[in-house]
């Protein structure tokens, strides 16, 4: 096994003073919101983990398409890496979102395009996760999850899509914003420069996490192949 | 011999081959249908259980419902629906794990065609119980509960969520029978990535059964079309990485 | 506007299960990862002999 390395651990460190930084700026220099008061706050992470969940869903989708053209082994460790990091960031975007959603809208959950679709993207991983475990043939557990994952990427938008023509209630922060909107509210511009600096630090995270969880995945590979030696 | 041939004449003959190429992708497809036919109607196993795990679904329905009138109204559609898609799992799973047990899938691999036609003819296959059922289904349900279901704009939503279910569906079958876990596989790949088709069916058939303006319906119905194109494409594309061995 | 109590308790909830669900799947990360090296060793070994 290859030790880190040197931009590893760069990256690493930078993720982490990045973070702590993160969160410095929520709860020191952004401002409060006038209605929400404090618990606007938790919108920062909210939204900053949803970016990552977004970024492991399409990383995960390009890289299966990949895997299936050119059938090279890193790429369905890559797939796997960004598949499992989406899932705990969509969770964590969920679970947040609840927290807002109590005080706000009155309610923990409500079925809302935005809402439905984060669970069912967490389900399809789920099931791909399930998949996985019962393949033992490293090769076609690729394969089947990286066809499992372009059919999940497919039809995800489309239930967002088909989810939406019902009506939506979700607060709708960047660009249009109508009244109708509970909970929608006006970003001043240290919030902005706040929001913005969360979803910059969330992308390095999920690089760096990326590349961790991928590390992982290769010894996991190393291992298969030792074994395979001793059999 | 190759190179006496001028261009031209190289081309006619490859526009010789073109419509028999076709033919014979057709003629696979029909043949893998034909054979599932002719089997279930010798065992009858499969559309047989579909058919009374259908009825025992809704008959349960009846009870944790209580569908009289003004419920019913309401949840026909969705009823319906689950219906079809529970008993959609049990004949998809069925359907693929006899090919494996039997050592069909790979006898049929071994056969000199194009792997995507056996695919299509175990979709058709698939999709044919998969409507028989319903057709049974449907009158069954107008009868018990004396409410009109036959109305062709319910069949033809019927037919399109049926086809989007079954192109999905024997995509992930044919994997979910490959895994240690096959029993329980199919219904959870399933699901999260058919939600877009049973909810496009479920309100536009209760578009239909409530009468509802075409302009309401429409999009549903669109979304249906489109679901069902995109997934018939991607199993065509991916089908051969699914059985490759 | 929210009570000000209640909005801080939110918050900081919210915060909580940030700062619980990160480290935790970090620390899954750590864990995983030592088993495994501990795995590869253990084969090593077993090569060897």
């Amino acid at each position: 096994m290859k030790p880190q390395s040197p931009t590893l651990k760069i990256l690493t460190i930078l993720s982490s003073l990045l973070f702590l930084a993160a969160l410095a700026m929520v709860f020191l220099y952004a401002p409060l919101e006038e209605t929400m008061n404090y618990v606007q706050k938790v919108f920062y992470f909210h939204i900053a983990t949803a970016w990552v969940g977004m970024l492991g869903f399409m990383a995960a989708a390009v890289a299966g398409v990949v895997y299936l053209v050119r059938h090279d082994r890193k790429w369905d460790l890559l797939e796997m890496a960004a598949i499992e990091i989406s899932l705990v960031f969509f969770l964590i975007t969920i679970i947040l979102g609840s927290i807002w959603a109590r005080p706000v809208w009155n309610t923990w959950w409500t079925w809302d395009p935005r809402l439905t679709t984060a669970a069912i993207v967490e389900l399809v991983y789920l099931a791909c996760l399930l998949l996985r475990q019962g393949i033992d043939d490293p090769e076609r557990r690729a394969r089947f999850s990286a066809v499992y994952t372009l059919v999940g990427s497919l039809s995800v938008p489309i239930a967002f899509l088909s989810i939406r023509l019902f009506r939506t209630i979700h607060p709708v922060v960047i660009g249009t914003n109508t009244a109708s909107n509970l909970g929608a509210f006006n970003m001043t511009p240290p919030m902005l420069a706040t929001m913005f600096f969360c979803l910059f630090t969330f992308s390095v995270v999920f690089a760096t996490l990326l590349w961790h969880r991928v590390r992982l995945e290769q010894l996991n590979v190393a291992i298969e192949e030792r074994q395979m030696e001793i059999l | 011999m190759k190179k006496s041939l001028t261009v031209p004449a190289a081309a006619a003959l490859e526009k010789q081959k073109q419509p028999s190429r076709v033919a014979g992708f057709l003629k696979a497809i029909l043949a893998v249908v034909w054979k599932d036919l002719a089997a279930e109607l010798r065992s009858r196993e499969l559309l047989s259980a579909m058919l009374v795990f259908a009825l025992l679904v809704i008959l349960i329905f009846n009870f944790a419902l209580e569908l009289d009138l003004p419920t019913r109204r309401s949840v026909t559609s969705g009823v319906l629906w689950v219906t079809f898609a529970f008993a959609g799992t049990l004949g998809l799973n069925r359907s693929m794990a006899i090919e494996k047990d039997r050592g069909c899938l790979d006898g049929l691999l071994l056969a000199p065609v194009d792997r995507s036609a056996i695919y299509f003819g175990k979709a058709i296959s698939n999709l044919v119980f998969m409507l028989i059922v319903e057709a049974i289904v449907l009158p069954a349900y107008s009868l018990l509960y004396n409410t009109n279901l036959i109305n062709p704009g319910l069949i033809g939503v019927t037919i399109l969520g049926s086809i989007g279910y079954v192109a999905v569906g024997t995509l992930l079958a044919s994997m979910a029978v490959q895994t240690r876990t096959r029993d329980i596989m199919l219904p959870i790949l399933l699901f999260p990535v058919a939600i877009p088709v049973l909810l496009a069916s479920v309100k536009a058939s209760e578009g239909f059964l409530q009468g509802l303006a075409g302009a309401e319906i429409m999009p549903w119905v669109n979304l249906l079309i489109v679901y069902d194109v995109i997934f018939i494409a991607v199993a065509f594309m991916t089908f051969d990485s699914v059985v490759e061995e | 506007m929210l009570d000000t109590a209640i909005s801080i308790k939110y918050m900081l909830a919210g915060y909580a299960v940030v700062l619980v669900l990160i480290p935790a799947y970090l620390a899954s990360l750590v864990l995983r990862r030592r088993a495994l090296k501990r795995k590869l060793q253990d084969l090593d070994e077993l090569a060897k002999k």
